[in-house]
């Protein structure tokens, strides 16, 4: 006969197990959608006195290809600098967001709606498969995007990449230092 | 010399003015109800001469593609991108038989002109930046992916919106998905059928005179409209 001490281990380790899954679903859930994104720019300082937008990495370069697309931005090179200032402001006052350069939460989702899936949804495409495709029609801007299984990555085309970035790379949504994406297994 | 009036001549005079005034008014009554009847009907009804939209994309790789039969008024033209197109820009890494078709509408108008310069973003004016001056042309994406009944992940997030909406026509209903920034800022719709899946984007954009795009209502219709 089971004991009710081995019933109460069992449920403890459904509950955890059921805690687990809903965390790692949430966050991939906030990976999607851009939502776990750090802030970028100018965010003023924390309580400690320290900067709170990060001004390089792989987040940083995530909005300039972003930019890239809609505010014709380049080159992108991973550093905040006062050319991605402006466009990120200029992006904020088109999309109804107030002007202040910082990429918190709310403009990187704004940021994120624009982004199309390529290839059909139950498909996995190869390569980079989502893309921000922007600008008049006859002349427009492409931005292109990686949704892997462990995150996402920006792949910036040749003519907006600069060193350190290389083009026709998938480079992580990290902080800091820029890195090349890797999904394990 | 004396004037004498035959009366027969001045009845039938009469009679004639009195036929007249009756088939004025005859006239002015079908007329009147007429202009009630067609003044009544005309925003249900489209006018005569309205254009099937794909002619916009006729004698391009898009030309057999499920597509929009009806775009606003506002849409001045559009271009194409196919599978062969994407998969191209991408360095063919991925099959075109598991990529969308794209059409892209320019819209008319100074709000929806694109404005960016090409001077380096760093020069410009901090007043045009904040009023919204300098922002990239409104279009109207639209993608379908054959073969696919399925939509992508929810978008999620504080300021999103997200709510099933019927075509004003009937015939179906769509996933809309708004950012909402303050009254702007980008529309998704998206829809399945038995042959696809299929999407429109655009952005509700903040300029200093007011705002650019379309109604969230004009894309439903479009989306209605699906036709190929």
């Amino acid at each position: 006969m089971v004991s009710t001490r081995t019933w109460l281990q069992v449920g403890g380790g459904v509950v955890v197990a059921a805690l687990v899954t809903a965390a790692f679903l949430q966050g991939r859930v906030a990976e999607d959608t851009w939502t776990a994104n750090d802030p970028v720019g100018e965010c003023g300082t924390g309580a400690l006195g320290g900067e709170i937008g990060h001004d390089s990495g792989g987040e940083v370069l995530a909005i300039q290809n972003v930019l890239s697309a809609t505010h014709s931005l380049g080159p992108a090179d991973s550093t905040w600098d006062a050319d991605t200032d402006k466009a990120v402001r200029a992006f904020q006052a088109w999309t109804g967001l107030p002007v202040d350069g910082c990429v918190n939460t709310n403009t990187w989702v704004t940021m994120r709606a624009l982004v199309v899936p390529v290839c059909a949804p139950e498909y996995n495409c190869q390569g980079p498969d989502q893309l921000l495709h922007w600008g008049p029609a006859r002349d427009s801007r492409d931005a292109w995007f990686l949704d892997a299984n462990c995150d996402w990555a920006s792949w910036v085309l040749p003519g907006v990449a600069q060193s350190p970035v290389a083009s026709r790379t998938p480079y992580e949504f990290s902080r800091e230092p820029l890195s090349e994406l890797r999904c394990e297994g | 010399m004396t004037m004498i009036t035959d009366y027969r001549k001045a009845t039938r005079r009469n009679e004639m003015i009195l036929g007249g005034a009756v088939a004025l008014v005859v006239v002015l009554a079908v007329v009147a109800v007429t202009l009630l009847i067609t003044m009544r009907d005309d925003p249900e009804l489209p006018p005569d001469d309205a254009e099937d939209a794909r002619e916009l994309t006729a004698d391009t790789c898009a030309a057999g593609v499920r597509q929009p039969a009806w775009v606003p008024d506002s849409v001045m033209r559009a271009a194409v991108a196919c599978p062969e197109d994407i998969s191209r820009r991408v360095g063919d890494s991925t099959s075109p038989d598991r990529l969308g078709t794209w059409i892209v509408y320019d819209l008319h108008g100074a709000p929806n002109e694109e404005t960016v310069p090409g001077a380096a973003p760093g020069s410009w004016p901090d007043a045009e930046v904040e009023s919204g001056a300098i922002r990239p042309a409104t279009t109207i994406t639209y993608v379908a992916y054959p073969g696919s009944e399925q939509l992508g992940p929810e978008l999620g997030g504080e300021t999103i919106e997200v709510a099933w909406m019927d075509f004003p026509e009937g015939g179906g209903d769509a996933r809309v998905t708004r950012v909402e920034n303050n009254g702007y800022g980008p529309v998704r719709v998206e829809w399945t059928d038995d042959a696809g899946s299929y999407l429109l984007l655009t952005v509700l954009g903040r300029t200093p005179e007011g705002r650019s795009g379309v109604e969230v209502e004009e894309l439903l219709r479009m989306a209605g409209s699906l036709a190929g």
